[in-house]
């Protein structure tokens, strides 16, 4: 197993995380999103586009009161993922954990 | 691409904030309706019981179940799973204050009045230890209103508790929007 290139860049680390926290299928606004993470507008953009590609994340456009209005959710592909890149990441530390006590005499 | 235990342990660490900080906010995103609704509540309750304090009874009995109704409609959209628990939450405050007023006795409509307010700002502050500061910001602020009103503003602690206790209802609901 081998770290998700795409995941673990720190932006995208931090979106998947906290789109992770969230109901399956639960959206969250693209202000809402920016203000939590304290991104920009263009940088969090790109990431989330990235994202979209690897099928990762999901984005619905629409309007509420003639505001546009951008929601993220994470897919089902998305969250199996982040949980297949976590669990790699613990074997990482467990790894060295068990190498450590290994070391011991 | 090879990470080392240190890059895991710090993406590790970073996921774990990233989540807590998204389910925080949002547990304060779902609470803000509650929060204005009953700063409403409040507002019309005692603002209504300082003209009519003999009437003070009927008009909460018609103001309760408005805002259990309200509340639950307003942040889950009556969903059944939520819909239990915030009914058993309801049932237990409601029967908690029944035999809290029982056993006490108390002598005066206000004493009524202040032991709800101070009561809710204690479940307000207890869930802030576990669930985000800002509940227990608000906690604090409604405790402090209520024994400021009981004790300075007697002649005038329902209308006292209309404006600044269901003002800071109001105004932490506003706070708990904001990210």
């Amino acid at each position: 197993m081998s770290a998700d290139e795409i995941i673990h860049q720190p932006v995208r680390l931090r979106i998947m995380a906290t789109l992770n926290a969230l109901p399956e299928g639960e959206r969250i606004e693209f202000t809402r999103l920016k203000a939590i993470l304290n991104a920009t507008d263009g940088n969090l953009g790109a990431h989330l586009t990235t994202l979209e590609n690897a099928g990762y994340i999901g984005i619905e456009k629409d309007f509420v009161a003639k505001k546009p209005r951008t929601r993220v959710a994470l897919t089902r592909i998305g969250r199996r993922a982040f949980a297949r890149h976590v669990s790699y990441l613990r074997d990482i530390i467990d790894g060295a954990a068990g190498e450590d006590a290994e070391k011991r005499p | 691409m090879t990470l080392t235990p240190q890059d895991a342990g710090a993406a590790l660490r970073d996921i774990e904030a990233a989540q807590a900080r998204s389910a925080e906010l949002r547990g304060y995103q779902h609470a803000a309706p509650n929060f204005l609704i009953w700063g409403i509540i409040w507002a019309v309750g005692y603002g209504l019981s300082d003209p009519f304090p003999r009437h003070a009874g009927s008009i909460w009995a018609v103001l309760v179940p408005i805002g259990l109704a309200a509340g639950l409609f307003a942040a889950h959209g009556g969903k059944p799973t939520f819909a239990w628990r915030y009914g058993a939450v309801a049932l237990a405050m409601l029967a908690f204050f029944a035999a809290t007023f029982f056993v006490m006795a108390p002598v005066s409509g206000k004493q009524i009045a202040a032991f709800v307010p101070l009561f809710v700002a204690l479940a307000y502050v207890l869930c802030g230890v576990f669930r985000g500061p800002r509940y227990a910001v608000a906690g604090i602020a409604v405790a402090a209103a209520t024994l400021v009103g009981f004790v300075w503003l007697q002649q005038h602690f329902f209308l006292w508790m209309a404006i600044v206790g269901g003002g800071a209802l109001m105004l932490a609901g506003f706070w708990l929007r904001r990210v």
